[in-house]
């Protein structure tokens, strides 16, 4: 092959920050005639309030529900019908709202998000009608499906002693029910204001066009003058944690092993983002390859680290779904076979070569569209959160080279020191179908 | 809360759209090689990687009346050893290339997958012709996938949508093969490995199947590259046996599963419906996109924005190779049921009765062409609209023309497709959930029959 291989990627990155806060980033890329713009608020359901469990993403639901110039289903309808999708997530530090049109329809969405972040215009009915709404969601996600909310419902109460690492993020029933129309308006005037936020925008369009028409649309917009502190740290864990779940409708045990990874951007971070790879690249990596295919306990497994995407406490998280003839108890001493064997063998490059190579290739594709059916979701979110945790969305160009630099001996150093028990909890779902044969 | 006078002067409008771009889409290039794979290139060079699917026109279909499941059995083991790769050895090389692998079959066809750095690109081909051509079918290979896929199948039995989709299709489809979305226990545990390696050796082959590759290379070295590596594979292709006609189903009736003390209801109703290569389908697109296939939409409008009965309703239209079916579902909570029949029912006959207004009309024409231009804009999305042409053997020029096709419809050609295609009067309605919380509200929609988890018939 005579084409030259794009070993150094380069995503071209602009950014600025308005006169209130807001930051502005723009990536161009003039490929096909579509932009997708996202605008990402630094709230997740880690700061819900206490007492309104699922709070954060009730809210989200209520973004949907109207705003000083588009009222309820106007935003929705004048995406849709300028020939886009739209949609908004909650998650642990962050929750955002994205969209991708043809590029003629700019500035219209523009127009929408900054009239979503300057008033929301929400009634009883809309907080009603949206709590039902998230009812069925949760009904749907957790309540009547296997498996449903394992373990990222699980693990946080029993891994975490400080609430807001700690409670149920979909929400108790009761606590939606309690939420009332000035909780919403209180949670909107604290956190969504412009300086608590990041506005994106990539694709087809001219960065300084782009740039004015944010600054058009968005740098009237009043600051949060007095942004809220939260402390989010965990005291030291120094004992091994343990949970057991019902579990209603799936036929198999499962079992979740969580170990709680080093703070954002610290060099141990990095390693963790390998050994993560190391252990869970699929079936090449060692946790499937002993109990699935090697051992044959466990029908299925998987797992990953939230670290890229999170900027407080969070697990590396196994995933095990074994076979009912094996304990749960037995499936675990097998499970940390594995890990003993990282931390007295260490690895040798023939296996920590490939498994970087895999990483910048997972990276590549995660910036291309990050498994979402919008161009340049992966590279959005990634962005998003480079510039809200970090300050800086040009580490979108710098991060692999962190990660590629990770040494055998850093892993198993890594190992020794962060995949011990005192650093982890471990949840088991237990079928209530097995319950009769136990 | 008031709406002051004041208020609504105070509004401000939308900015209007600026003008629109055109849409161009990548160049292909399509070539049949002498064994009759058929090759569709596209080059898109913004990141460094490549994504190819490597598809037989065989599936479950073809022996869902002797061997359910046998397709998917075949497609699962088929990544777990070659003549010359352990199945080790085949992970591994994924990985040193960057890749990831899926193997899969729908009713329909047969799939290798993979994706992964370009400067690689022929080891992942290579690694995939290996897999087509020299799969092994290791003995213990199989007898450990058969277990996991037992073990799934329990947990599919499990969940709500699966039961739904399974008894609505067994419903439409009757004796046709389509019948049939999952095998049953005791089918799958009854297939032996000599049916996969005759599976394998029947359809996996050259003749009728296409190679989609998508991603940073040259279309001339890439083809010339695929030549040698695909070029010298040799083998017939045997001709499918035909299907049993489907029933021709008269009046509504109710399909209950039964799942004791669940906290929701899955609602699945639909009827046959038509595949894309019927003329049809355009306006059918267009009327479901109205009707529930937007967030949009009225039906997500109705049940959930005005009475926050569901939380992701929707209505599809699902074209399968030889049929197709149309669906309306949503999962609601236990005391809504019959409310809810009462609505979809109550959409589907207004977009049958009343015509669409010019609003609606060209709001869902700007959100299906927008929506489905999208997909030039990302290699998953390029993909997808590329297998959807060219293993649906679709016209050349099926996507270049899809936006004038959209654009060109009115009302009128909406409505004549939603009383053609909406059949409410004889659509079968599938339920899952607790006979004692559900059963009265849906006998009120038509006879009902109850079936267990397992697909049986309760007597």
């Amino acid at each position: 092959m005579t084409a030259p291989a794009k070993q150094h990627l380069h995503i071209p990155v602009e950014h600025t920050t308005l006169s209130n806060g807001l930051r502005v980033v723009a990536s161009p890329d003039r490929s096909a005639p579509f932009v997708t713009v996202g605008v990402y608020y630094q709230i997740g359901f880690r700061l819900e309030p206490h007492g309104r469990s699922g709070f954060a993403h009730l809210f989200e639901h209520m973004m949907f529900q109207g705003s000083e110039n588009a009222g309820k289903m106007e935003h929705i309808r004048l995406i849709n019908s300028s020939g886009g999708m739209l949609n908004g997530t909650t998650n642990y530090d962050i929750t955002n709202y994205f969209e991708s049109v043809p590029s003629n329809a700019l500035e219209r969405v523009l127009w929408l998000e900054a009239d979503r972040m300057r008033a929301l215009k929400v009634d009883d009915e809309n907080l009603r009608n949206q709590r039902d709404v998230v009812k069925e969601e949760v009904r749907v996600n957790v309540m009547n499906q296997p498996y449903g909310g394992f373990p990222w419902l699980d693990l946080p109460p029993v891994a975490f002693r400080n609430w807001p690492n700690a409670h149920n993020f979909y929400g108790d029933f009761a606590d939606l029910d309690a939420a009332t129309l000035a909780d919403v308006q209180k949670f909107f005037h604290t956190y969504y204001a412009p300086n608590n936020a990041v506005l994106l925008m990539l694709g087809d369009f001219e960065p300084a066009e782009a740039f004015r028409l944010a600054k058009k649309y968005f740098e009237d917009i009043p600051p949060q003058p007095k942004l809220p502190h939260a402390d989010v740290s965990e005291p030291l864990q120094t004992e091994e944690r343990h949970g057991e779940v019902e579990e209603k409708l799936g036929p198999l045990p499962a079992i979740a092993i969580g170990y709680t990874m080093p703070p954002r951007e610290t060099p141990d971070w990095y390693v963790a983002g390998i050994v993560d790879r190391v252990l869970h690249g699929g079936r090449a990596g060692r946790v499937y390859r002993k109990l699935v295919l090697d051992e044959q306990i466990a029908v299925d497994i998987d797992g990953g680290a939230d670290l890229l995407e999170t900027n407080g406490p969070t697990q590396m998280v196994t995933r095990i779904y074994h076979k009912p003839e094996f304990t749960s108890e037995g499936t675990v001493t097998i499970f940390d076979e594995v890990i003993e064997e990282l931390q007295q063998k260490g690895i040798g490059l023939e296996e920590l070569d490939p498994v970087k190579v895999k990483f910048r290739s997972d990276y590549y594709s995660m910036l291309e569209s990050g498994g979402y059916p919008m161009p340049r979701f992966g590279l959005m979110h990634l962005l998003a959160c480079f510039t809200l945790f970090d300050g800086d969305p040009h580490r979108v160009n710098k991060i692999l080279a962190g990660f590629l630099g990770v040494t055998p001996e850093q892993v198993q150093a890594f190992a020794k020191k962060y995949l011990v028990p005192q650093n982890r909890a471990i949840v088991v779902r237990h079928p209530l179908a097995l319950a009769g044969a136990r | 809360m008031s709406v002051s006078a004041a208020s609504v002067v105070a509004r401000a409008n939308p900015p209007a759209l600026g003008p629109e771009s055109a849409v161009v889409w990548p160049k292909r290039t399509v070539t049949t090689l002498s064994n009759g794979l058929q090759v569709v290139l596209v080059e898109s060079r913004n990141f460094p990687r490549i994504s190819a699917q490597l598809y037989f026109r065989s599936g479950n279909a073809l022996v869902s009346d002797t061997a359910p499941g046998l397709a998917e059995i075949t497609a699962t083991v088929v990544r777990s050893g070659t003549v010359s790769r352990p199945s080790r050895r085949i992970e591994e090389d994924l990985r040193r290339m960057g890749a990831g692998l899926g193997t899969s079959s729908g009713a329909d066809f047969s799939a290798i997958s993979s994706a992964g750095l370009a400067e690689f690109s022929s080891g992942i081909l290579e690694l995939m012709a290996d897999l087509a051509r020299h799969a092994s079918f290791p003995s213990e290979e199989f007898e450990r996938e058969r277990r996991q896929r037992l073990e799934e199948l329990k947990i599919e039995r499990t969940t709500p949508g699966f039961l739904a989709t399974e008894r609505l299709r067994g419903v439409l489809f009757g004796a046709h093969p389509y019948a049939v979305v999952a095998p049953r226990e005791e089918q799958l545990a009854a297939i032996t490995r000599d049916q996969l390696v005759a599976f394998y050796h029947s359809h996996y082959v050259p003749a009728d199947s296409l190679l989609i590759v998508v991603g940073d290379f040259t279309a001339a070295e890439m083809l010339a590259q695929i030549g040698e590596i695909f070029g010298t594979w040799k083998a017939p292709k045997a001709e499918p046996p035909a299907s049993p006609a489907p029933p021709h189903q008269r009046g509504r009736r109710v399909h209950l599963v039964h799942r004791p003390g669940t906290v929701q209801t899955q609602v699945v109703l639909g009827n046959l419906s038509i595949t894309r290569r019927d003329s049809d389908w355009f306006p059918l697109v267009l009327a479901n996109s109205i009707l529930g296939g937007a967030f949009h939409s009225r039906l997500v409008l109705n049940i959930r924005e005005q009475k926050g009965y569901t939380y992701s309703p929707g209505s599809g239209v699902n074209p399968l190779r030889q049929r197709g079916y149309f669906t309306v579902r949503a999962a609601v909570r236990n005391d809504v049921v019959a409310a809810t029949l009462t609505e979809m029912f109550y959409e589907m006959d207004r977009m049958r009765s009343v015509p669409v207004t010019e609003e609606e009309l060209s709001s869902a024409q700007s959100y299906l062409t927008g929506v489905f231009s999208l997909g030039v804009a990302t290699q998953d999305g390029l993909l997808g609209q590329l297998a959807t042409v060219y293993l649906d053997q679709l016209p050349e020029g099926y996507l270049e023309t899809y936006r004038e096709r959209i654009r060109a419809l009115d009302a009128r050609d909406v409505q004549a497709a939603a009383r053609r295609h909406f059949d409410s009067a004889n659509a079968q309605i599938v339920v899952v959930g607790d006979r004692d919380q559900i059963g009265e509200q849906a006998a009120l929609f038509g006879p009902v029959t109850e079936y267990d988890a397992k697909g049986n018939e309760v007597v």
